[in-house]
C-alpha cells in the first residue's frame, strides 16, 4: 500500500458526522408506486381537458408525492406541467390567491422543476408568468422554502 | 423592455434575493480553510441547497447554485446564430480576462453556460446585497443589447468591405 497517506480515514469513521445526499432525504414509512398515483394523474388530465385549471392546481399542489422514486415523480411533473401551460393569463393571479402557503411552496417547486427540463423550457414564458404572479402574491417566501426543503418533486 | 423579458428578470431577482443570505462558514474538511462550498467537491451534502433553474426558452437560462457560504450564478446568453455565438464567446472572454476588476466574476464559465458569477460571504459582507442583485440584473439586460448592437455593426462593416472589394471588378 504505497498511497496510504491519501486514504480518507474519516470515511471509515461512523461518528465523523458526514452526510451524503441519501441521508438528507426524509424517510417515509411507505413508498408510493406509479399505480397508486395513476388516478391522480388521470384526474389532473381530465381537469386540464375540461379547462378547470383552478381545481387541477388545487389537486396537484395539495398532496405532492414526495415518497416515491425519480421516475414516478417525473410522470407527475409532466402531468402538472400540462396543466400549468394551459392556463389563461388572466386567471393565474386568482388561482394563486386561492392556494394556502404550503400549496404555494409546492407550486414554486413545480415551477423550478419545470424550468430545468426541456419540456418546460419550451413554455418558459408561461412558467415565468406563473412565477411572477406567485412572487406578487407570496413574495420571496416560497423561494426560501424551496431552497432549504429536501423534499423534492 | 419586451413583454417576456420582465418576468424573466423578476424571477432572477427574487431567486437571487432569496439565495443571497450567506454566512461565514469554515471548511469542515480542512482545518483553517474557508472556501466557497459551492466550488469544492465536498462530502458534506448538507452544505449545498437546492439549485434553481430559471429559463425563458432553450437558449436563455440562468442556473443559480446555492450553498451555505457562496452562490454561483450561471447565465446562458441568447445565441441564435453562429455570429452571435462568436460574439458572445469573445465578449465574455474579454470580461473574464479582467475578472479581478469585477470581483464577483468567475474566470471560466460552467460547462454549457456563457458566463458565471461566484458570490461568497466576503462579497455580501463588504458590498450591499441589493446592489449586487441589481448589477447582475443590469448585466443581463445590457449583454443582450450589446451583442445585438455588435452584430448590426459587424454586418454593416462586412457589407461595406464587400462592396469596396467587389467594386474593383465592376467595369
Amino acid at each position: 500500500m504505497s498511497d496510504w497517506r491519501r486514504i480518507d480515514i474519516d470515511a471509515y469513521d461512523p461518528e465523523s458526522g458526514r452526510l451524503n445526499r441519501e441521508d438528507l432525504i426524509p424517510s417515509y414509512p411507505n413508498q408510493i408506486t406509479l399505480q397508486d398515483l395513476q388516478p391522480t394523474i388521470s384526474q389532473l388530465r381530465s381537469f386540464a381537458n375540461s379547462g378547470d385549471i383552478n381545481s387541477a392546481i388545487q389537486l396537484a399542489t395539495s398532496d405532492v408525492p414526495y415518497n416515491t422514486d425519480e421516475q414516478t415523480k417525473l410522470q407527475y411533473v409532466y402531468a402538472v406541467l400540462e396543466v400549468l401551460v394551459q392556463v389563461r393569463q388572466a386567471d393565474v393571479i386568482n388561482i394563486i390567491k386561492g392556494l394556502n402557503s404550503q400549496q404555494q411552496d409546492s407550486l414554486a417547486k413545480f415551477l423550478y422543476k419545470g424550468m430545468s427540463m426541456p419540456e418546460g423550457q419550451k413554455n418558459g414564458g408561461i412558467l415565468l408568468s406563473w412565477f411572477e404572479k406567485l412572487t406578487q402574491v407570496a413574495g420571496v417566501t416560497p423561494i426560501v422554502h424551496y431552497l432549504s426543503d429536501r423534499r423534492t418533486v | 423592455m419586451s413583454q417576456s423579458l420582465r418576468p424573466y428578470l423578476t424571477a432572477v431577482r427574487y431567486s437571487l434575493e432569496a439565495a443571497l443570505t450567506l454566512s461565514n462558514f469554515s471548511s469542515q474538511e480542512v482545518e483553517r480553510h474557508n472556501r466557497p462550498e459551492v466550488e469544492v467537491s465536498n462530502s458534506s451534502a448538507e452544505l449545498l441547497l437546492q439549485p434553481m433553474h430559471i429559463s425563458r426558452n432553450e437558449n436563455e437560462q440562468v442556473l443559480i447554485e446555492t450553498s451555505v457560504n457562496s452562490i454561483r450564478v450561471n447565465i446562458m446568453v441568447k445565441q441564435s446564430d453562429e455570429i452571435e455565438q462568436i460574439l458572445v464567446h469573445k465578449f465574455t472572454r474579454f470580461l473574464e480576462q479582467r475578472a479581478e476588476a469585477f470581483y464577483i466574476l468567475r474566470r471560466t464559465p460552467i460547462k454549457g453556460y456563457s458566463i458565471s458569477f461566484l458570490i461568497t460571504n466576503k462579497h455580501t459582507e463588504s458590498m450591499k446585497t441589493d446592489k449586487l442583485v441589481d448589477f447582475i440584473i443590469e448585466f443581463m439586460e445590457e449583454v443582450d443589447k450589446e451583442i445585438s448592437e455588435m452584430k448590426l455593426f459587424l454586418n454593416a462593416r462586412a457589407r461595406f468591405v464587400a462592396e469596396a472589394y467587389l467594386g474593383e471588378f465592376v467595369y
